[in-house]
Formats: structure tokens, sequence, C-alpha cells
């Protein structure tokens, strides 16, 4: 509640903080600031629930779940923000505005993470989609940006409509918003069609928010076209909450409801990892291959929603955090290049060694090589799938063998900065910057090493 | 006295470290004092262990689980008994010895490798103690794996010779044939019985059936072959003479080639069970004992005879343990350590008194110039031919009695194989050290004796092999045999004695007598008139190792290779490459078309997702109607 609230008032904050200081440095601390506290308030959320008497309804609910995923997000923004807050200033004239944008998303975030009923998933989901529409277009000069910000609204509007229409055949069916109502109303002997396929299209919304495929064809343009700061910021924090959101919706136990989602979920996971792994190959740019590569890790996390058992659960938290640092890492490195293709690379370890050992780091861990965080995440994932079910062997199988394709282009970054010779361009680097790359790498290898460091908090 | 056990180990593991890190750094004198002083401090406190043992048995000490599996762990445990506490005063006290030597001999290394030269041999002392301080089989893999490695590496100290690293892989190469059936017999052992650990192993072995005892015991002596140097993996032990003096001293004569028989008398519980095996071992050891002794009759090459007569050695080693007599075997382990020990060390002082040549045919008269060098070297010769009271002698005729209850032949080419001893043993000694110098001018004019650091160890050695043997008097000369009864507690009783004192008697009799003629013959033949030219007709099959060497490169090597190269020109080429890049362009090619999908054209993305939605609303509403129609047609 804490966390919902007050990034609510945070963006406000923001917002008329442009009144009162053009400097753009001190905005950027606010901001800072604002996530500290925002911080120690979902902290204190955890040790006393009511912070704030409001009812409500059971609309909502706080769970060390929800509350444990908050802290992930938020400590990812915070990192996120001190790593490229000084880019996030330069992408236009309106900085302040920027930082409100992004706490109204964490409002969106945070809802998604504790939504009980339908109505507050999709104003979770609303809340989180619309300022990101407006930051994708924030660099408005730029016909690209424009283009994909419409794109991006356009077809959001379009999955906008599916979620609402499942929305309502779900209520039709049940009479109910609230998630343990339907659970304990639906079942197929009663309702026939209507509760299934109302399901069925607030996944397919959902899918669309997660960028799994064949929903996906709105990822690579939008990340290739928005402002990099902002990509960063959708491909982390966003795109794992949407995973949240999903995650809580299967407590409904689509898997219940016919055998059709045996077959429907393995194919889309399937289709996720074989569009963003192989497309991601052949790409000449760094950021357009990041983008392929965010629906080829989406297709990992799918995983958590083939099983819900714990190891799935700790998984998905895993996850989110491997992946949003390692992105975080990867995308802050790719703003300070001037040229974004592989080439751009070329000898960026001669003149920044330090800059890329960590980018390093990030990529193996993207990868999922031992003794980085990205290895347990995806072993979560796997072990899940093989734990709850003996015939996902062959899924398993089929993961790992996209998950070698990653490494090629994962590794072709490596290559590019280790191997090849050439002037790797890039903007001023200082030592703020290389501090935190520093911190997320640590905290990758760290999290690789032993992944109860992350998970403890999570039983605290 | 359980809180001291880790310490054994440990000095020696941080004098590697310390050594090894700062070889660039440290001086030699402190680099020196470190792998000396960290040897010494084991050697203490094994003496204590040594005591305590001896007062108050055996103990384990488990310090944490090193494997945890479902049912299966296996702890990281020091078993310190008889066995182990004799073992630990052998390798720490010789090899003491050896790093004080050491640091005399190599003192003409640049720093950087004097360090590594220590870093290595402290190492080696770290492996061989886990390996027989470990409480379970697993514990002495690794410190099994571990000597062969500092063995590999000591080798090729020398790195920049390549017929010195052509050596050093070959006996790694050896050894892991031999390492093979080791780890399979651990494998074997873990799956009958469930652990590894010596105390259960023992305990249950009675629950074995008779094929498995067999087998993980033959397994086991596979291993022992290699480490041990016997038929037919023995090959590796005389190239391995390519590594510094000492090396050969420590590791190739007095400590790690006696691991193989550590092993089987650590398991002689199991052994015991095995009629078969034991008649392997003593086969494989008596066949060992007399090839590798006429190999030895025509080399030239100083630490060569050394070197075949420690394969020759081992061989009566493992007949000791094939006809049951353990006790003799661990008893020729410990005077074996004393004398090719001096013997090693005084070829190195001749070697070096004589600017690294190793050709006997050379040398000649050096008695006169290395005094020291060469009393303690006759000293060790006597030694190992067996003359009494040297401590050869007791070790050996213990085997020899064992031997003659279980099989008269066995006794009859042992002493065949003890007269072939003394006989090439004087002939090295006689060529070397007596008649006239045959070498250069050059070389005369240098002789000199060794500093004290190299001949202190050679007295003290001398000293032991004297007297070494004094602990195994047996009964029927008076002595209580006080080594035997303190093996008693881990080895099992032997074979008895049945034969009448008369009769053993006799046997010690012939055998002392054949060695002695072998002896005066050796020393009149070459002390006049030592063998300078090249040998002739079977001469010649000896000098040449019976052409071992050529038969194994043209029966495994050279076929091996051909295989190799079919391998890595035709089926890597055209099959492996061929489908890895296969993948590759299939991968690189599907990546272009899959990219054409992302026109850039809304339409067409909300066209494609509304025909997904469409699909899958269709097999949803169809209740697995498509899931069930996949499902029958696989």
């Amino acid at each position: 509640m804490n966390a919902i609230i007050l990034s609510a008032l945070l963006g406000v904050v923001m917002m008329f903080a442009s009144v009162f200081t053009e400097n753009k440095i001190a905005i950027r601390n606010i901001a800072i600031f604002g996530l500290l506290i925002l911080l120690a308030s979902n902290l204190l959320n955890i040790y006393t629930p009511y912070s704030f008497n409001v009812d409500l309804h059971n609309m909502l609910r706080f769970d060390s779940f929800g509350l444990f995923f908050n802290s992930i997000a938020i400590v990812s923004t915070l990192l996120y923000v001190i790593l490229s807050g000084s880019d996030i200033v330069k992408v236009g004239n309106y900085p302040a505005e920027y930082f409100a944008l992004i706490f109204f998303v964490l409002c969106g975030v945070t809802i998604l993470s504790s939504y009980n009923s339908l109505l507050m998933l999709f104003l979770g989901v609303e809340i989180m989609s619309i300022p990101l529409y407006i930051l994708t277009g924030s660099d408005k000069k730029n016909l690209k940006s424009n283009e994909a910000s419409l794109k991006y609204f356009l077809m959001g509007a379009f999955s906008t409509g599916i979620m609402l229409m499942g929305i309502a055949l779900l209520y039709g069916a049940s009479g109910n918003f609230n998630l343990e109502m339907i659970r304990e109303k639906t079942s197929i002997a009663e309702f026939g069609i209507l509760a299934p396929l109302g399901l069925l299209l607030i996944f397919i919304s959902l899918a669309f928010k997660v960028s799994a495929a064949p929903f996906h064809f709105w990822t690579p343009d939008v990340y290739d076209g928005a402002p990099s700061v902002f990509t960063s910021f959708m491909a982390t924090i966003v795109k794992t909450a949407g995973f949240i959101a999903f995650v809580k919706l299967f407590s409904l136990r689509m898997a219940d409801l016919g055998p059709s989602y045996a077959i429907i979920l393995p194919v889309i996971i399937i289709a996720t990892l074989l569009v963003g792994n192989i497309t991601a190959v052949f790409q000449q740019s760094v950021k357009r291959m990041l983008a392929y590569s965010s629906i080829a890790q989406a297709g990992f996390m799918l995983f958590a929603l083939y099983t819900s058992n714990d190891l799935s659960t700790e998984g998905i938290l895993l996850y989110a955090a491997a992946y949003s640092i390692a992105t975080i890492g990867i995308f802050g490195i790719l703003i300070k290049m001037k040229d974004y293709t592989f080439d751009g690379y070329n000898g960026l370890a001669k003149k920044q060694p330090l800059v890329a050992a960590t980018n390093t780091v990030f990529l193996l861990s993207l990868a999922g090589i031992p003794l980085t965080a990205g290895f347990f995440a995806k072993y979560y994932m796997l072990a899940s799938a093989l734990k709850s079910n003996g015939s996902a062997l062959w899924l398993v199988i089929v993961a790992v063998l996209f998950a070698a394709v990653s490494v090629y282009y994962y590794f072709r970054v490596i290559q590019a900065m280790y191997f090849k010779d050439g002037d790797a361009e890039t903007t001023e680097i200082d030592g703020t910057f290389k501090f935190v790359l520093v911190v997320l790498a640590l905290l990758i290898i760290l999290i690789g090493i032993n992944p109860s460091i992350l998970l403890r908090w999570y039983y605290f | 006295m359980n809180k001291l056990v880790y310490l054994v180990p440990l000095f020696p593991l941080i004098g590697f470290l310390i050594n090894g890190l700062g070889r660039k750094s440290l001086s030699k004198s402190l680099i020196s004092i470190i792998g000396c002083a960290s040897v010494l401090a084991s050697f203490v406190v094994s003496v204590i262990l040594f005591f305590d043992v001896k007062a108050n048995g055996a103990t384990v000490v488990d310090y944490f689980n090193f494997i945890n599996l479902d049912s299966l762990k296996i702890a990281f445990a020091f078993q310190i008994d008889a066995l182990s506490s004799l073992f630990l005063l052998i390798i720490t006290g010789v090899g003491f010895l050896i790093h004080l030597y050491s640091t005399a001999y190599m003192h003409d290394e640049e720093p950087q490798h004097f360090g590594r030269y220590f870093a290595y041999l402290n190492l080696f002392i770290f492996s061989m103690l886990l390996l027989v301080m470990g409480a379970n089989y697993v514990i002495m893999f690794i410190g099994w794996e571990g000597v062969g490695l500092c063995s590999y590496l000591l080798i090729g100290f020398w790195f920049k010779n390549d017929n010195y690293n052509y050596a050093a892989k070959k006996a790694f190469v050896m050894n892991r044939i031999g390492d093979l059936g080791f780890l399979l017999a651990v494998f074997w052992l873990i799956e009958k019985l469930g652990t590894a650990n010596y105390a259960d192993v023992f305990a249950h072995a009675s629950s074995l059936s008779s094929f498995d005892v067999t087998a993980i015991t033959i397994l086991l002596f596979v291993g022992a072959m290699g480490k041990s140097a016997q038929i037919p993996l023995y090959t590796w032990l005389p190239d391995a003479m390519a590594g510094p003096t000492p090396v050969s001293a420590l590791i190739h004569a007095a400590t790690m080639v006696t691991a193989g028989i550590y092993m089987i008398a650590r398991s002689n519980v199991l052994y015991s069970m095995s009629e078969v095996t034991m008649n392997l071992v003593s086969i494989i050891g008596l066949a060992t004992a007399l090839f590798a002794a006429t190999i030895a009759l025509k080399q030239n090459d100083i630490k060569k005879v050394l070197a075949y007569s420690t394969v020759s050695q081992l061989g009566y080693m493992f007949l000791g343990l094939g006809v049951g007599a353990y006790t003799g075997a661990v008893f020729h382990v410990m005077t074996h350590a004393f004398f090719k020990a001096l013997l090693f060390l005084g070829a190195g002082s001749v070697i070096q008194a004589m600017h690294h040549e190793q050709d006997i045919r050379k040398m000649g008269g050096l008695k006169k110039q290395l005094p020291i060098t060469h009393i303690t070297f006759l000293i060790g010769c006597i030694a190992i031919s067996g003359i009494p009271p040297f401590s050869g002698f007791f070790s050996k005729d213990e085997i020899l009695a064992a031997a003659f209850a279980k099989n008269p032949i066995y006794w009859g080419l042992g002493v065949a194989g003890a007269a072939m001893t003394a006989f090439y043993m004087f002939r090295l000694y006689a060529t070397t050290f007596l008649g006239t110098f045959r070498g250069t001018e050059d070389q005369q004019h240098h002789l000199h004796e060794s500093p004290s650091a190299m001949t202190i160890p050679l007295i003290v050695l001398a000293l032991l092999s004297v007297i070494g043997g004094f602990v195994g008097v047996p009964e029927i000369l008076g002595g209580h045999h006080s080594l035997h009864n303190f093996l008693s507690s881990v080895l099992t009783t032997e074979v008895a004695h049945e034969s009448a004192k008369n009769t053993e008697y006799l046997l010690m009799g012939i055998s002392v007598a054949v060695a002695a003629i072998a002896i005066i013959f050796a020393i009149n033949k070459f002390s006049k008139k030592p063998e300078l030219e090249d040998a002739t007709g079977f001469g010649k099959l000896l000098e040449n190792k019976w052409y071992v060497d050529e038969l194994y490169d043209s029966i495994i090597v050279k076929p091996n290779t051909a295989k190799g190269k079919f391998l890595k020109n035709i089926f890597e080429k055209n099959i492996i490459d061929a489908a890895v890049n296969g993948v590759g362009r299939m991968i690189n090619y599907s990546s272009r078309q899959l990219r054409l999908i992302q026109s850039g054209l809304v339409s067409g993305y909300i066209l494609f997702m509304v025909l997904a939605i469409i699909v899958m609303v269709l097999i949803w509403v169809n209740d697995g109607y498509i899931y069930k129609f996949f499902y029958n047609l696989f």
C-alpha cells in the first residue's frame, strides 16, 4: 500500500520540482531521494501492514511475493537512475517530467504486484502503460521516436481492448472481479466456454505486455525507436512487472480450465524462444539485438507459468532480479556508445577495460553461464518445469538449445570488445557510472554464487 | 593429539603457497628455509602422532562432509593408525632430508625456478600426506592424483628440453591408465557397499561376492601397477629420471612409487579374500623384479641403473604383498626408502661433481675425491644387496621367507633376482668409484666433494640404511620383530612360517651367499676393466631394455596416433565440422527469413496477432481437440 500511494505522490512531487528548479542534476537527485523513500516505505510495509488505513474491499492484497517484487523493482529503478540518470536528463527539455512518468510507471508496477481483483489488474496495466507511451515518444524531434510511440500506443490500445473483453467475459461467468471468488465459482462444466475464453483473452493481452510470440511485434520497433534510456526501463522493470501480474493471474490455475492449455503454453514458449533467439542472431545493431534478446528472455520467464510451484515462484523473482540488473547494465553502457552497431564495440576493452569487463559479466549472465545470476535464474525455471511434470523434458531440452543459440549473439559483443581492433567511441564516462557498473556486476556474481542471498529476503 | 592431525598436511601446503606465489620475489635462502622448515614441522608432528598411535592406538579425525549425495556421504577425514603413521614418518623424514639436499643441489637455478621447484616439492609432500592420511578411498584418490601431477611437473621441471617434456607426458599418461583402474574400483566399491570409508568397507567386505572382490582388487592393482611401475606399466619410471636427481630420490624411489604398496597393504582385508588376485600380484611382482633386474645389468646411465633397480625392488614388494607378507612389504618400503634415497642422492652428488655427466663409463676412481659420497654409496649398495646386518637384508629376507612358504619356485626366482641386484649394484659401484678416472681433464680438475647440505642427508640416510633393519629382526635371529607387532593392528596376520628353523637358516644362508658371490664377482670384473664398448648380442637386447618401449610404440602408440589422424583429418572435417557449421548456417538463414516478418507495418502486426488469437480461441474452445489429435498421432 505504501509504495502505491507514495509512488503516485512522488510523481506529483517530481512534476512540481520542475517549477522550482531548472537544475538537471538537482532533479535527478530528488528522484534518487524519492526512490530511497519509496524503498524504505515498501520495506516498512513488510513489518507494519497498515500505514494507510484504507478499506480496500479485498481488491488489493499485499503478500511477501508482491512486496518482495516491489523491492526488486524499486532497487532496480534506483540503480537504473543512478547509472543512467545523467542520460535521462539529456533526452529532452523536461527532465522532471520524465522522472514523474517513471514514478507513475512504478505506481502501476506496485499495483500489478498486489492486485486481487481484475479491475485492479486493468488499472495497474494501464497506469503502467500510458506513461510508457509518452516516454517512448519523449525524443520529440526524432521521427523514429514518434513512430515508435504511436505504434506502441496503437497496439497497446488493441491489447487493452482484448483484456477488457476478457475481464467482461469472466465477470459474466462468475459475477465477480475478485480472483479468489472467480476461482471458486468458475468451472468448465457450469459456464461452458465463457470463463475459459475470458481467461484466454486476458492471457493474450498479458502475453502482449511481456512480448511473448506471436504478440511480440511491437517490441523490436518500440525498443529500437524509443530513446535508449527508456528502452532500458521498459525492457527491465516494466517487463518483469508484466510477468509478476501474469504469475498472479495463474494462481487461477488455468490448467484446470481445459487440456488445450497444455498445448497452447508450450507452443507460445517455443515460438517466443524461436523468434527471440533466431532473429537476434542476424541483427547488426546491439540495441535491436537486445530487443530480440528481451523476447528470448521472456520465453524463459514464461516457464514460470508452465508450472506453479515454489521453485517457479522463487525462480521468477530471481529471474526478475538477475535479468533486470544485467539488462540495466548493458543498456547503461549502450547509451554511452556513439555507435550502436556491433562494430561500434570494437576495441572497447582497450579503451575502457572496466566497462568492457562489467559488460562481459552482464552478457554472460544473460547467456546463463554459471557463476552469474542468470545461470541460476534459468536453472530455477527449467528445474521447476522438470519437477512438476516429467513430460516437460522435451520443452526443457528445446529451451537449453535456444540458450545455446543465445550465446552466439551475446558473445558477439564480447568478441567485438576484446578480440577486434577498433576505436570504440564513447561519450564521457565518469566515476559514478563505473562504480555502479561494478556494483551491478558484483551483485550478479554474488547471486550467481549463492542465490539464497537474494531469496532469503523473500522468506524474511 | 587429534587436534594436531591437520597440521601435518597443512605445513607443506602453506610452504607450497608461499613459495609458489612468492617465487619471483623471495630470495633463494628464504625459499630454502620455508621449503625445508614446512616439511620439518610436519615431521615433528608426525613423530608425535607416531608415538601417540603406539601408546593409544588408531584414531579417525572427521573434518567435514566432502561429498554429500542422497545416500552417499564421503567425509573429509584422516585416519592415523600404525600403517599411516609409519608412512608419515618415512614421507616427512626422508622428504625433509631431500629438501635439505635440494637446497644445495638446485642452487644454480634462477630464483624463480628455484621457488617453483620448492613449491612443487612441497605440494608433492602435501599430496602424498593426503594419500596416506585419508580415511577413505576418495581422499586417497585426491592425494593419488596430486602426487601424479607433481611427478609430472617435476619430471618436466626443465621444460625447455623437449625430451624431458616427453618423459613427463609419458609418466602422466601411464599413470592415467592406472588411475582409471583405481577409479573404477572405487566406484565399484561405492556401488556395492555404498561407502568408501576404509573402516566400513573392511567391516562389510564379507558381504561382497567373490567375483566383486576379485574385480575390485584387480582394478585397484591396475592402479598400483601404474603408480608403482609394474609390468606392463613400468616404462615411465626409467624415463622419469629426466627430473632433477633429488626428485628421483624422493618421488621416484622413496615415496610416490610406493603408494601402490601402501594402497594394497591398506586394502589387505580385501586382497586376502581373493586367491586369484593374490597370485596375480605375486606373479606380476616377481616378473617385474626379474625383468627389471636383467635390464639394469646393462645400463650405463647411473640414474637409469638405479631406476631399474627401483622397479625391481618394487617388484619384490609386490611379491611380498602377493604371498601375504604385508608387513614384509611395508618393511621393505621403509628400508628401500632409506637406501634408495641414499643411492639416488649419492648419484646426484656424483653427477654434480662430474658436471652433469651421467654415463658411468666416463667416471671411475671417484673414491678419493668424493670420500663421503663413496662411503655412503657403498653402504647403500651393501644394503640393497641384502648383506646382513644392513637393513635390506632383513626386509628382503622376510619377503623371500614368505615366498618360500607359499611356493619354493617364487623363492628360487627371488634369490636369482637378488643375485642380479647385487651384481648390477656393484657393477655400478665399481665402475663409478673404483679403477681409474676416465672423464675429461676439465672434469677431473673440478672434482670435489659436495657441500655439507648434501653430505649430511647422505650420512643420515646411510646410518638409517645400516640400522633401519633392526626394527624387524626375525625371531629366529633373536629379535622381536617390533615392526610386525606394531603393524599387526592394521595388517591381517600373514601366512604362518611353517618351515623349520633349520630350513630358514639355510634359506638365509643361500641368499646371502649368492649375493656375496655376485658382489665379489662384480667388483673383480669391473674395478679393473669396466665395460666401455657397447654391448652385443644378448647384452644389446638388455641394453635396449628388451625393446619394450619400441614394442609399445608400435602396438599402442602408433595405431592410436593413426586413428587420431584419421579422426582429425577425415571424421572431424567432414562430419563434425560439417554438422556444426551446418547448424550455424541454418540458424543464420532462418534468422534472415524470420527478420522479414518484422515489416514495420502496424496493420501487418495486428493481422498476425488477430490470426493467432483466432487460432488459440479455436483450440481452446474445441477443448483440446487439436491436442488430442496430435496426441493420437504420435
